[in-house]
């Protein structure tokens, strides 16, 4: 109860923030891919920004994404910005979210948050869910991917607009979006 | 000429998309799913006639939310006569009233009433529900007799969470 209840705080807090314009900055993690190799966010202090994907391997609506997400990927991996998926999900293994990644064409890491500690401390609840860092670690966007689970009804590609933004050195004009899908399934 | 009055009552039903227009209804004729928009939440919520609400968001392809339904339909059974009005708003999408919402709470003999949203942002229903829901399903939500939330409830939660949830109110109503 009560770590629901610090975790509610953190969402609000940093929706709140983003909200008001004030910059959130995040620890560095590190966590690893599929593979068992280990990455820092710091790794990543070059690019223009870095998209943090909290996705998964059973939920329909992250499913529904899959290929929107290989778009985005390829869409501006030569723009200098990083793609990472985050796996929170307790029930989902290693070995699924590799399999599930070469099914899909995933070509972007697939980081394993393990006792969802990584989903806890951005305050993520949802996959799909998105939240995009400047080389500060500064979270410029936090939300859904765009504004519709069915592909054919998007009228708003709240990510790509906020990544467009970004990379035309412009602040990002709608920072907080509500993601909306399957509860990351976390450790009791 | 039957027919064609028939059809031509049809066409208006649907040319005029009010929520009561599109409910459909299982083999079980006392099971219905009503498609409902921000005015039949606000509605739902706040005109609650000296009764509890308990309202589960929930949807076929959600797991956890298939998992707590047997859990919600017990609670049902203990508090239905007990001041206690129980609702699910499904998140499926309306066109799988047939396919699949139907089948699922005719399987389980779902004894309550089941909607299914037709807003069409998902961000203008969680705001119709509670803008400070992330959006995560399941979720479920209490509200009091004179349609205040007293209780948000998100992710897969067990009975006696829900029961001591439910208690709670009643006891403060």
């Amino acid at each position: 109860m009560r770590n629901a209840a610090i975790f509610v705080f953190l969402s609000l807090l940093v929706s709140s923030m983003l909200f008001a314009g004030e910059p959130v900055k995040v620890e560095n993690f590190t966590l690893p891919d599929y593979n068992g190799v280990k990455h820092a966010l710091t790794e990543f202090n070059k690019s223009k920004a870095v998209v943090l994907m909290f996705i998964a391997t059973q939920c329909p609506v992250s499913n529904g994404y899959n290929t929107r997400m290989v778009s985005l990927f390829n869409d501006y991996k030569d723009k200098n910005v990083v793609f990472i998926g985050i796996n929170s999900n307790k029930q989902e293994s290693i070995d699924e979210v590799k399999q599930h990644a070469k099914e899909h064409g995933f070509e972007f890491t697939i980081l394993k948050d393990d006792k969802n500690i990584i989903a806890d401390k951005f305050g993520a609840s949802v996959t799909p869910e998105i939240f995009v860092l400047n080389p500060s670690l500064e979270i410029l966007y936090h939300g859904r991917i765009d504004d519709s689970r069915r592909e054919a009804e998007v009228t708003s590609r709240d990510l790509r607009n906020a990544l467009d933004e970004i990379l035309a050195g412009k602040s990002v004009s709608v920072s907080t979006t509500k993601a909306f899908g399957c509860t990351i399934k976390k450790i009791d | 000429m039957r027919s064609r009055l028939v059809f031509l009552v049809l066409c208006i039903c649907s040319l005029c998309g009010g929520e009561n227009f599109l409910t459909a209804q299982t083999k079980d004729s006392s099971l219905t799913v009503e498609p409902i928009g921000v005015q039949g939440i606000e509605h739902l919520l706040h005109n609650r006639s000296g009764k509890i609400l308990f309202l589960n968001v929930w949807a076929t392809w959600c797991q956890p939310c298939v998992e707590e339904f047997p859990d919600i339909i017990r609670l049902y059974g203990q508090y239905h006569n007990a001041g206690v009005d129980f609702a699910a708003i499904s998140v499926d999408y309306p066109d799988e009233i047939e396919s699949k919402i139907l089948p699922f709470i005719d399987s389980r003999s779902v004894p309550f009433k089941v909607y299914v949203t037709n807003i069409k942002k998902d961000e203008d229903f969680i705001n119709a529900l509670d803008s400070s829901w992330s959006g995560a399903v399941p979720a479920t939500f209490i509200i009091d007799a004179n349609g205040k939330q007293k209780s948000a409830m998100y992710g897969q939660k067990p009975f006696n969470f829900f029961k001591t949830k439910i208690d709670s109110v009643l006891g403060s109503k």
